[in-house]
């Protein structure tokens, strides 16, 4: 690790995490780039010229357009200043599957131009940014994605808000560790292994048998979380009414995502398989339950349940 | 209509380069006078089609097409120019990589390169002309650049180029102060190195002279000096200021003699008779020279101005600066109107005064040697040739007029002298060196003023560009240089009335004179006012001129410090001001939730807790809530507001009226609760 980086790492550590941040003086930096520098020069060579050449409107061009480029410094830094920013964290999703993150531009005052979003750290593949504008008083939001490598809790990566606008002498940009974090289910095993058996629920053999004949028995209204597959459409066809099957009744047979029916002592591929079954369960359509050592999620159905198990699974132990 | 709409529809990729390239056309365009046509031709060319490229989308040329142009252009300038280097062949080779340039348009790098070419462009103009109509041409190729740099930097979406150009314009606007200042106070310095032979421009005096050349000069009313006399007044045929004398002539162009002589010794003079003392207030003309009375022995300068100055006489008897004089010089002098100058008898040196170049005006030599062979000319003396042609000059159908047409042919003495016989003071003088030393007899062009306004101001006599004038002197034995001016053989009352060259109107000026004279003259007078301004404070603000202003300011004796000071202090004040804008914008809100807040403090007061995000709906029930019918007033007022901010059509900001309605309600308000318990 050269100086250079650990000056940078620790200039970085010392940024507070916010939710929110807001750019002003304090957080906003700026310097010429090259083409300000080359700017520069040629504004000399003009200089030189005028004075060799004792041309008064040389001056006049060399001076217009340095009062120009001053100009433009102040309107770079205020492309930046008084914006909030504030990051939207997408739903969660498996590890190795890109992430996408809101970062929502607010601006008070008169309307921005070309910003440019992207992470500070800047990926294998170059520099990758989102070029976005902000109208005045409006807001605009920049979707960035990160790949996160394993489940679990990962913290968003540092954020750079750039702009060279309007005549790109100048850059300023500011960098913002944002405070949220980002959760990672695991893996899921591929190529998706067999679902283990389901078994007989104990004592409901009975009640089961009771209603047979009775086709009314296993419907119920329809529930948020219900798949499609679980609703039946013929009775909504002919009643109007949305209407699933009743998986308490389905289910003569439960099934049990159970840690203990998973194969090896590494417990990452583990639960890369309990996440592939998961998944899997829950596209057959059959209500299942999830046993780990010390979490226990009883038999249900619906995508608030999946994100139970998969949360649990990628917070695990 | 069909070009408008397909224009309109363009890619913005596309938009974007043909509005650069329009730029970069209307910033080549006043080159157009002076480059050389394949340059024109050429660049072009090349915008042209980089111009259809962009319409149709096709891929740009390879690089070695590129490079095949260039050394093209290359070879073609330096066979043109015979150099690379020099203000023509620099500006040609500028305009030609301008327009590759545009060829080459694939990064952002380019797109900088492209700019910054376009910017030194737009001071290669200034070389040629600083009118205010080159000016105002450069501040929309400015403000074009400008424009097309904020595009090039806007990547989100199609931006508007209106959006663009407001951006621009502000930036270069914004930045007109200190504009001001620099170019007030930066202290103007002599150029740092030699000037190159062709800095001065072309004007008439410019050292050289080509058929045409005075007469540009014709056109410009300008005041070139003011002289007054101190004890009497010359009449106006001896007022002859004495400018650069050419001698060398390569059949086109007249030019002074190449080789410098400085090892020779200084001139023989005699002055004869009385001196008339006299000052002159000379206008900046940007030459190197001082148009002196003829024959001024020694100059003073007063003033501050001239403090920096170098004069010399030279050899030929013109007065020279060291710079170009870009100051209102004050100068005292004595001039003698009789002398005596130049050797008494024939040295070697004379001999380069009859060279003619070979080859050239074969009939004029003819004509000359014809009149040689006349008896009573066969052996005649220099003087009875002199007045001889002179007779043939007044005796012929010669005609002075400003108008002679051009004379484009390779032997223009023999066209003018032998065919149309019409031209100026340039024709007659050039003519008659040409015949005099086609018969032997040293002769050279002196260029300089002749004449001035009849009207004379408080004993000051104005003398303008337009009495620019150009006349010869030959050499007799035992006489030394003799001035001769042709032009009075033909024109007896340009010399003796001073009447100053007249150009022909033009069709407008002409149609206006018969018109109304009276608009006419107010209209002259305006752009004369106009034009006196712009030389003052744009084309002759020097050193001088700055110092003036400080003492306007009362700093007594002003030195080159006192400007750096004052610079370095406004500058400092400039930047202070921008960084307190900053801060004070970072305060800045939304003019509504400045309002909100303000609504909510005042609420407080009277006991009704808000929080910032309500409405004033929310607000307005708040109130009723809880001060009931006492509140009913105020609840109204907010009410208002809703309407005002969320209505159809809603206000773009805050009313100020609506807040001291709400701030009287409130008041009422408060004190009607005091009364209550």
């Amino acid at each position: 690790m050269g100086l250079r980086s650990r000056i940078e790492a620790w200039w970085h550590h010392r940024l507070a995490l916010t939710d929110t941040w807001t750019l002003g003086q304090r957080n906003i930096y700026i310097v010429p780039t090259r083409g300000g520098f080359t700017f520069a020069a040629l504004l000399l060579l003009m200089l030189l010229a005028s004075i060799n050449y004792q041309l008064n409107l040389g001056y006049v061009l060399a001076f217009l357009l340095t009062g120009a480029a001053a100009v433009s410094m102040h309107m770079t830094h205020g492309t930046l200043r008084g914006l909030t920013l504030r990051l939207k964290p997408g739903p969660p999703d498996h590890a190795g599957e890109p992430a996408l993150l809101d970062i929502v531009i607010t601006n008070p005052g008169k309307a921005r131009y070309a910003l440019a979003v992207r992470w500070r750290e800047r990926g294998r593949k170059g520099q990758s940014f989102v070029a976005v504008d902000v109208p005045a008083g409006g807001q605009t939001t920049a979707t960035l994605s990160m790949v996160p490598a394993q489940r679990g809790w990962h913290t968003v990566p540092s954020v750079v808000v750039e702009t060279g606008f309007p005549f790109g002498f100048f850059r300023a940009w500011t960098v913002w560790r944002p405070a949220a974090r980002v959760l990672a289910w695991p893996r899921p095993e591929h190529p998706v292994p067999p679902l283990p058996l389901a078994q007989p629920v104990a004592g409901e053999q009975a009640a089961l048998q009771r209603s047979a004949g009775n086709e009314l028995e296993g419907v119920r209204p329809w529930r948020r979380g219900d798949s499609l597959r679980q609703v039946v459409w013929k009775k909504v066809a002919r009643s109007g009414e949305l209407v699933s099957r009743d998986t308490a009744a389905a289910g003569s047979r439960e099934l049990w995502l159970d840690w203990q029916a998973t194969p090896g002592a590494d417990p990452e591929p583990r639960l890369s398989r309990l996440a592939a079954w998961v998944d899997s369960a829950e596209q057959a359509g059959i209500a299942w339950g999830l046993r780990l050592p010390g979490v226990e999620l009883l038999p249900d159905q619906g995508d608030s349940h999946r994100r139970a198990a998969l949360e649990r699974l990628a917070t695990w132990p | 209509m069909n070009l408008i709409h397909r224009i309109q529809h363009l890619p913005r990729e596309a938009r974007d380069t043909l509005f650069q390239l329009a730029v970069i056309a209307w910033t080549i365009a006043p080159h157009a006078m002076h480059l050389a046509p394949w340059c024109l031709g050429l660049s072009a060319v090349i915008l042209f089609a980089r111009a259809r490229l962009a319409i149709s989308g096709a891929p740009l040329p390879s690089r070695w097409t590129l490079l095949a142009v260039l050394v093209l252009a290359v070879g073609l300038t330096l066979a043109g120019e015979r150099t690379l280097l020099g203000k023509e062949a620099g500006v040609t080779m500028l305009v030609v990589l301008m327009a590759l340039k545009t060829l080459e348009l694939r990064a952002r790098r380019d797109a900088m390169v492209v700019f910054l070419l376009g910017f030194f462009l737009v001071l290669t103009n200034f070389l040629y002309s600083q009118s205010p109509l080159v000016a105002l041409a450069m501040i929309v190729s400015v403000w074009g650049l400008l424009t097309a740099l904020v595009l090039a930097h806007m990547p989100v979406g199609v931006p508007a180029l209106a959006t663009a150009g407001r951006v621009a314009a502000r930036a270069a606007l914004l930045g007109a102060p200190i504009m001001l200042v620099l170019f007030l106070l930066f202290p103007r310095i002599a150029p740092l190195w030699g000037l190159p032979n062709d800095a001065a421009g072309r004007t008439g005096l410019s050292g050289s002279l080509t058929m045409g050349g005075v007469a540009e000069l014709a056109n410009d009313d300008s005041i070139a000096l003011r002289v007054r006399f101190l004890d009497r007044a010359p009449p106006p045929e001896q007022l002859y200021f004495r400018g650069p004398v050419l001698s060398a002539f390569d059949g086109r162009d007249w030019t002074r003699p190449r080789r410098a002589d400085p090892l020779l010794p200084p001139p023989e003079l005699d002055l004869l008779g009385q001196a008339l003392r006299y000052e002159m207030q000379l206008q900046p003309s940007r030459l190197a020279l001082l148009p002196m009375l003829e024959l001024t022995p020694e100059v003073r300068a007063q003033g501050p101005a001239a403090e920096d100055f170098l004069f010399t006489r030279r050899t030929d008897l013109q007065w020279a600066t060291d710079r170009p004089v870009d100051s209102v010089l004050q100068l005292t002098a004595r001039a003698w109107t009789r002398y005596r100058h130049g050797p008494q008898d024939a040295t070697l040196a004379l001999r380069d005064d009859v060279d003619l170049p070979p080859g050239f005006n074969p009939r004029t030599l003819t004509w000359a040697a014809e009149l040689r062979r006349r008896p009573d000319l066969r052996d005649a003396p220099p003087r009875a040739l002199v007045n001889a042609v002179l007779q043939h000059i007044r005796e012929r159908n010669f005609v002075y007029t400003m108008t002679p047409g051009v004379y484009e042919s390779r032997d223009s003495i023999d066209e003018f002298w032998l065919d149309r016989q019409q031209g100026f003071c340039e024709h007659y003088a050039a003519a008659f060196v040409v015949v005099m030393r086609a018969l032997d007899v040293p002769a050279r062009i002196v260029t300089g003023y002749q004449g001035a306004d009849r009207q004379v101001v408080d004993g000051w006599y104005v003398v303008r560009q337009s009495n620019a004038h150009a006349w010869t002197e030959v050499w007799l034995p035992g006489e030394g240089w003799v001035r001769v001016d042709p032009t009075a053989a033909v024109a007896p009352d340009r010399i003796r009335l001073g009447i100053s060259l007249q150009p022909a109107p033009g069709f407008v000026a002409g149609t206006l004179n018969t018109v109304s004279p009276e608009l006419a003259a107010s209209l002259r007078a305006f752009l004369e006012r106009m034009d006196q301004r712009w030389s003052q404070w744009v084309l002759n603000y020097s050193r001088s001129r700055q110092f003036d202003l400080l003492r306007e300011f009362g700093i007594e004796a002003p030195r080159w410090e006192d400007l750096a000071y004052a610079l370095v202090g406004l500058m400092s004040c400039i930047a202070l001001v921008g960084a307190g804008w900053a801060m004070w914008d970072r305060y800045r809100q939304d003019p509504w939730q400045r309002q909100q807040r303000q609504v909510a403090e005042r609420l407080a007061a009277l006991g009704v807790a808000v929080a910032d995000h309500h409405p004033p709906r929310t607000r307005a029930a708040r109130v009723r809530a809880a001060l009931g019918s006492a509140g009913e007033a105020l609840a109204a007022t907010l009410e208002q507001l809703d309407a005002q901010r969320y209505g159809r059509p809603g206000r773009h900001r805050p009313e100020a009226r609506w807040w001291r309605q709400f701030s009287e309600e409130a008041t009422n308000t408060a004190r009607a609760l005091q009364q209550k318990p």
